[in-house]
């Protein structure tokens, strides 16, 4: 099984989650590699994605896995790359033996995003509450939902904001705090001005890089 | 431009349908000196799955020099959030306002997509119609299947392409590359277009003769396409196997306006078709034309194809099958797939008149057959509302969905067997031997509708039918002349757009609209005499109108002229090319 790791950037961000898997396979496709198909009554492709990342938001850190008969994952990343739109391309690639189910294993995210002007350092308090409700919606309903035992960290420096947020089964949308973020500070912060740089695994001390495990 | 969308991308419904950067996307940063915007009158998910404008554009951005861009119907969402924001329409490619090209190309597919062209003009902040559009503003022109009457839309236009853009566009683009070089006028230049074949200018009403490729065999067929990045209505790759059709059907436009017959041949269509499933990776293959069955080395094409389509796993997709040379063998390995097919109209007698030469034995025996192949969805189509139509003629609708029924229970391998029937309401168009006709009444449309509705309240049998209403509008649309044009810009202005999307359609403002503009719509319902002068005389298709009377007079005595396959039937249309080798 061969594991990517490539971008959704520039247009491609505003590519639902569902059409960016038509996109992947395609591409698999058009790069002749030898996908395994499920034995059903309509056979589908063996591709596992990770948790997506909201519409509009970019993102150097997607991974997707590939049942396939390539066992050299530079070779598939050579051919992957020729027959992607620019905005997916793959940096990195992996081999493994068995499927690694990056979509289970992930429990959090790294983002990023910069804004025109210097942000107010008081955007970090909201990181240190012990409880912190926001409105956000949900399938057109408006909800309230504690925050804090999801966000992990924020940061401020200069003109830029780093946040780790719960990312998988337990998910902390990172456009619903950039949201929030906007209206308590009167911000115009864009939504595909965030990126999100990195995924990550529970380690002995907090969170590791999701690479780490595939090396 | 870009950072401005950024704000309202999210606000809107699928996005991806405005920002491009599909695969296979053109060089857009090559040197040009003619920047080209062909523009689709409906939405993204329709326009990119039309292969006629796919052609066009990749062949104007093969040229050297010419740069060609895309621009589609944006939802009513994205239209709110562009007023709301002060953007003009732009391009998919570069974000480009589209008053900024150097031409403008609309295709124009169906007379309900009208409303939007005058929609697009207003979004991209152009005067409606060309007389108000100064040398400020670039030439708009209008191609596709509607040209076949110009008149009701011809005032929105600068000029009108008629005929196949393999040869006009390629030319109007060309010759204003050319007038833009050497400074010449907007006026200058349309006098000169209206030279060449296939272009009929409105401001000077020039008799106009349709533009018609020699040898499709050799025209140019982009096999590098696009492949979208959301989910759009055909989303496969196709390659089209000939043009024309020699079945002559008395009310299909189609049949007579794309005539002469033209194919390409096999080891062509194969080698299209590799380089299309390699370039794509689609996973379904379809061939198309208007009649699929008819194509002269189908049996050879569908053997090769398949076995390539097989290799790389791609499912391969038969469209538009002619009842009468249906094969099964062709759907030996189908099982369980649904077929599709269209006898028209329910009796022999209709059938004769509208020339559609069907047997009721060759519908037993192609029924049977793919019946006795596991078959499991019929699906029949219809027209009502034909020329002498009676009861009688609807009662065999009936009667044949029964037949389908008694042939499943004797061959049927299948336990269930699901028929649909699907009416649509007769339309006397332009261009073939009902053109003198008149359009039968709106209470006459819902009589009809009714019998079959409560004659085929049969067990797993569906009915569905044709909006009544979209038919009388699409009818006055089709048959009309250039008066229509004002009426087109009042139903917009009372809110009239995507009108193909029955949520949208209107009737009653359609209705209004022709009354506060004083257009009789009426007129264009009743018949047309026939020494009278018909609003789209001024256009030669092709086909003669003396060949389309006789056809007419035939019809009336319910006398069928064979296809032309064999002998000629000398309509005409073989002075542009010659239909068979």
């Amino acid at each position: 099984m061969i594991i990517l790791k490539h971008l959704k950037v520039d247009d491609i961000s505003y590519v639902s989650q569902k059409d960016v898997l038509r996109v992947l396979q395609r591409g698999l496709k058009r790069a002749k590699i030898d996908v395994k198909y499920s034995q059903g009554y309509i056979p589908h492709m063996l591709t596992y994605t990770s948790t997506p990342v909201p519409l509009g938001v970019q993102s150097l850190a997607e991974y997707f896995a590939v049942e396939c008969s390539e066992k050299d994952k530079d070779e598939f990343l050579r051919k992957y790359n020729m027959s992607m739109p620019k905005g997916m391309r793959a940096v990195a690639s992996y081999y493994k033996e068995k499927n690694p189910n990056i979509a289970a294993i992930v429990k959090a995210s790294d983002y990023t995003v910069k804004y025109d002007s210097k942000l107010p350092k008081e955007i970090e308090d909201i990181a240190k509450m012990q409880s912190y409700v926001i409105k956000t919606s949900k399938k057109g309903e408006i909800i309230e939902k504690n925050i804090a035992p999801m966000l992990y960290s924020l940061k401020v420096s200069d003109n830029e904001l780093s946040m780790r947020l719960a990312s998988g089964n337990i998910n902390l949308r990172c456009d619903s705090v950039i949201e929030h973020i906007n209206e308590k500070f009167c911000l115009n912060i864009k939504i595909n001005d965030i990126y999100r740089t990195a995924q990550l695994v529970e380690s002995e001390d907090g969170f590791c890089d999701v690479e780490e495990v595939l090396k | 431009m870009w950072d401005k969308l950024k704000d309202i991308l999210l606000k809107v419904q699928k996005p991806a349908r405005y920002v491009g950067g599909e695969y296979n996307l053109p060089d857009m940063d090559k040197p040009c000196q003619e920047r080209v915007c062909l523009c689709f009158s409906d939405k993204y998910e329709v326009g990119m799955s039309n292969i006629g404008t796919r052609i066009l554009y990749h062949m104007l951005n093969d040229m050297p020099d010419i740069v060609c861009e895309r621009c589609y119907a944006p939802d009513i969402d994205m239209a709110n959030e562009l007023r709301k924001n002060n953007l003009p329409l732009f391009s998919l490619e570069t974000k480009r306002d589209i008053k900024s090209f150097d031409i403008v190309g609309f295709s124009v597919q169906f007379e309900l997509q009208f409303t939007n062209i005058v929609y697009m003009l207003d979004l991209m902040g152009m005067p409606y119609y060309a007389k108000d559009r100064g040398e400020e503003f670039p030439p708009v022109v209008a191609g596709g299947p509607c040209v076949v009457n110009p008149m009701p839309f011809a005032p929105f236009f600068d000029a009108i392409l008629i005929g196949e853009g393999e040869k006009n566009l390629k030319e109007i683009v060309l010759l204003h590359k050319e007038c833009k070089q050497n400074k010449i006028s907007k006026k200058e230049f349309l006098e000169r277009a209206s030279k060449l074949d296939g272009v009929y200018v409105p401001s000077l009403h020039n008799p106009t003769k349709r533009a018609v490729l020699e040898d499709l065999d050799k025209a140019y067929f982009p096999t590098k396409i696009l492949v979208p990045n959301c989910e759009i209505v055909h989303d496969r790759s196709t390659i089209e196997l000939f043009r024309g059709c020699a079945n002559g059907c008395r009310f299909c436009q189609a049949g007579f306006y794309y005539r002469p017959i033209r194919e390409r041949k096999v080891d062509t269509l194969v080698k299209y078709a590799c380089e299309l499933m390699d370039n794509t990776g689609y996973d379904e293959l379809s061939l198309s034309s208007l009649s699929t069955s008819d194509y002269s080395g189908l049996k050879e094409l569908v053997a090769k194809i398949k076995v390539e389509a097989d290799k790389r796993k791609v499912k391969l997709a038969l469209p538009s099958l002619r009842l009468d040379s249906f094969e099964a063998e062709i759907y030996e390995d189908m099982q369980g797939a649904s077929l599709t097919f269209a006898p028209e109209a329910g009796t022999q007698r209709l059938r004769d008149v509208i020339n559609k030469n069907i047997k009721e034995s060759d519908i037993l025996s192609s029924l049977t057959a793919a019946l006795k192949y596991g078959v499991k969805n019929v699906k029949l189509y219809f027209i009502t509302g034909l020329p002498t139509e009676t009861d009688e003629d609807l009662q065999g609708i009936v009667d044949i969905v029964k037949l389908v029924k008694d042939l499943h229970y004797k061959y049927g391998k299948s336990k269930l067997l699901n028929i649909v029937v699907s009416t649509s309401v007769f339309i006397p168009k332009p261009l073939t031997p009902f053109q003198w006709e008149p359009q039968i009444s709106l209470e006459e449309m819902y009589r009809k509708q009714d019998f079959l509705k409560e004659n085929l309240r049969i067990k797993n049998v569906k009915y569905s039918w044709h909006d009544a209403k979209a038919s009388v509008i699409e009818a006055v649309l089709a048959r009309g002349d250039q008066s229509i044009a004002k009426a087109v810009v009042k139903a917009y202005e009372l809110g009239c757009i995507f009108d193909s999307w029955s949520e949208n359609f209107d009737y009653d403002k359609w209705i209004k609209a022709f009354e506060e503009s004083g257009v009789d719509y009426n007129k264009f319902l009743k018949g047309f005499e026939e020494d009278e002068e018909l609003p789209w005389d001024i256009i030669d298709n092709g086909v003669r109108k003396e060949y389309l009377l006789k056809e007419r007079h035939l019809a009336i005595e319910g006398k069928t002229t064979p296809n032309c396959i064999g002998k000629c039937n000398g309509c005409g249309a073989n002075k542009f090319a010659r239909c068979f080798e």
